[in-house]
């Protein structure tokens, strides 16, 4: 274990202090599940590391609340709490079906939203589901309050886009239009503790007709960051459903994915699977055969 | 401002642990899992991985099964540990083991033991929530505990046993409050 300070905030303005203090000489631990890791590992990740703030009992980072047509998720919210809570379950199905898949229990039970989006990882699970919700990250500092487009702030494999004074207060996101459904749906190694070899958050809004009147792709361990797959949101924005349809956006998906992150060793597996993971999904939502 | 014992790099951390308060002065890089192997010499919780994947150190953490390889020292305090060593009950004629314990030895749900105190912590865990779990999902509260003896199945028949007896004893319970004079009060 690497050698630091351990120094607790008790409110929301002494962990600001802290960080405009300590700049990069400091990290920041809530659940741990990824910090504590690197922590013990030689790889020298923050060589200037001194101290660790913990910030798990800062009330103003916990709860989830509906605030009009918006809904706060703070960044001290487990995994376990996403999976379970009853207006995220509802509204946001994907969002809970993802969390539930972080991990195992014990994971679940530490692991929280904000250091998901924090860490930054292309396979994180609830980053997929967040960004198709069009969420924003909500950050202070003792400079002040600002919002980002989770897009933007996710910049690239583990970097994000908080300076080192800052702090991640909550993700916050429209709630999605009555009637719209979503699905996640992941591929690992083995169900409990696998980190994503492939996933993919859908989120479509079907009309009166049938037709599907607004939808979000967004691919996870795909792109180099969790992004919305538009070429293949195009192709259905307007469209019946139907078999032949699904299979052209699962390989327009499957496209953009090669587009993107070019061709790897891996690609020859993904192209397939993400493509009939896209249909699966989709069928799954708007109905069709699999 | 600072909670933080700083003299000579070393941290207080008071807790609850197995339902009594203690005290430890700590390396402030220590994990829950060091304080209670190395300071407090409580040897029960396991470390195998160290990164979170194994459970070999589950503890329960204000009644949650945690990983106590990726919990540090400082953030228990005033919060409430149970390990292993907490499980024993009191009983008429003396401490006895916990249903769940009871039940691993029972079904021959133990091997070489290592896994052994994170899987009983995790399968409390789940008791608690859901005192009649489906096999499905006593095999999904265990999923982040690995048992390289086993092959699980007689660690799922122990805890369904566990949940039985846990029934038949609130049962017991009340059928004792229900008729006083009949063994309810010793």
């Amino acid at each position: 274990m690497r050698s630091f300070d351990f120094l607790r905030a008790s409110s929301l303005e002494e962990a600001l202090c802290l960080l405009a203090e300590w700049g990069s000489a400091c990290r920041v631990v809530a659940g741990g599940t990824d910090l504590l890791v690197d922590l013990r590992s030689d790889e020298g990740r923050w060589p200037q590391l001194k101290v660790v703030v913990d910030i798990s009992g800062l009330a103003e980072l916990k709860g989830v609340r509906a605030e009009g047509d918006r809904i706060r998720v703070g960044a001290l919210v487990t995994h376990a709490q996403v999976a379970d809570h009853s207006l995220l379950k509802e509204e946001v199905t994907f969002l809970s079906q993802a969390c539930r898949t972080v991990g195992s229990p014990q994971i679940r039970n530490r692991g929280t939203i904000g250091g998901n989006v924090v860490n930054a990882s292309p396979a994180a699970d609830s980053l997929p589901p967040l960004v198709a919700l069009g969420a924003e990250a909500v950050v202070a500092s003792l400079r002040g309050e600002r919002t980002v487009p989770l897009e933007e702030f996710l910049v690239a494999p583990y970097r994000c886009a908080l300076a080192e004074d800052e702090l991640l207060l909550a993700v916050q996101f429209p709630r999605p239009p009555r009637g719209s459904r979503s699905c996640f749906l992941k591929v690992g190694r083995r169900r409990a503790l696998a980190i994503a070899r492939l996933s993919l958050a859908v989120l479509v809004t079907v009309g009166d007709e049938g037709q599907v009147e607004d939808v979000r792709l967004v691919p996870g361990a795909a792109f180099p960051m969790p992004r919305r797959a538009r070429k293949g949101e195009d192709l259905l924005r307007g469209a019946r459903p139907s078999p032949e349809l699904l299979a052209r956006v699962g390989e327009a998906v499957a496209e953009e994915m090669v587009e993107r992150s070019g061709l790897r060793w891996s690609t020859e597996y993904k192209r397939p699977v993400l493509a009939g993971l896209t249909r699966r999904a989709l069928a799954q939502l708007l109905g069709g055969e699999n | 401002m600072r909670t933080q014992e700083e003299s000579g790099r070393r941290l207080k951390v008071s807790f609850i642990l197995n339902g009594r308060r203690v005290e430890v002065l700590t390396r402030p890089n220590a994990r829950l899992l060091d304080v209670l192997r190395d300071d407090l010499g409580l040897t029960g919780t396991k470390e195998g991985c160290g990164i979170g994947e194994c459970g070999a150190c589950t503890v329960l953490l204000d009644g949650e099964a945690v990983n106590s390889c990726l919990v540090l020292a400082g953030q228990v305090e005033g919060r409430e540990v149970v390990t292993i060593e907490g499980l024993e009950q009191p009983g008429p004629e003396g401490p006895r083991l916990h249903p769940v314990q009871q039940s691993f030895i029972d079904k021959h749900a133990v091997q070489c033991g290592f896994c052994t105190p994170g899987m009983i912590l995790s399968a409390v865990a789940l008791l608690a929530k859901n005192p009649h779990p489906s096999r499905e999902q006593i095999r999904e509260a265990i999923s982040g505990n690995l048992c390289r003896c086993t092959g699980y199945v007689s660690i799922v028949d122990a805890i369904e046993e566990a949940s039985r007896r846990l029934a038949a004893e609130l049962a017991g319970d009340r059928a004792g409050e229900a008729r006083p004079g009949h063994g309810g009060a010793v």
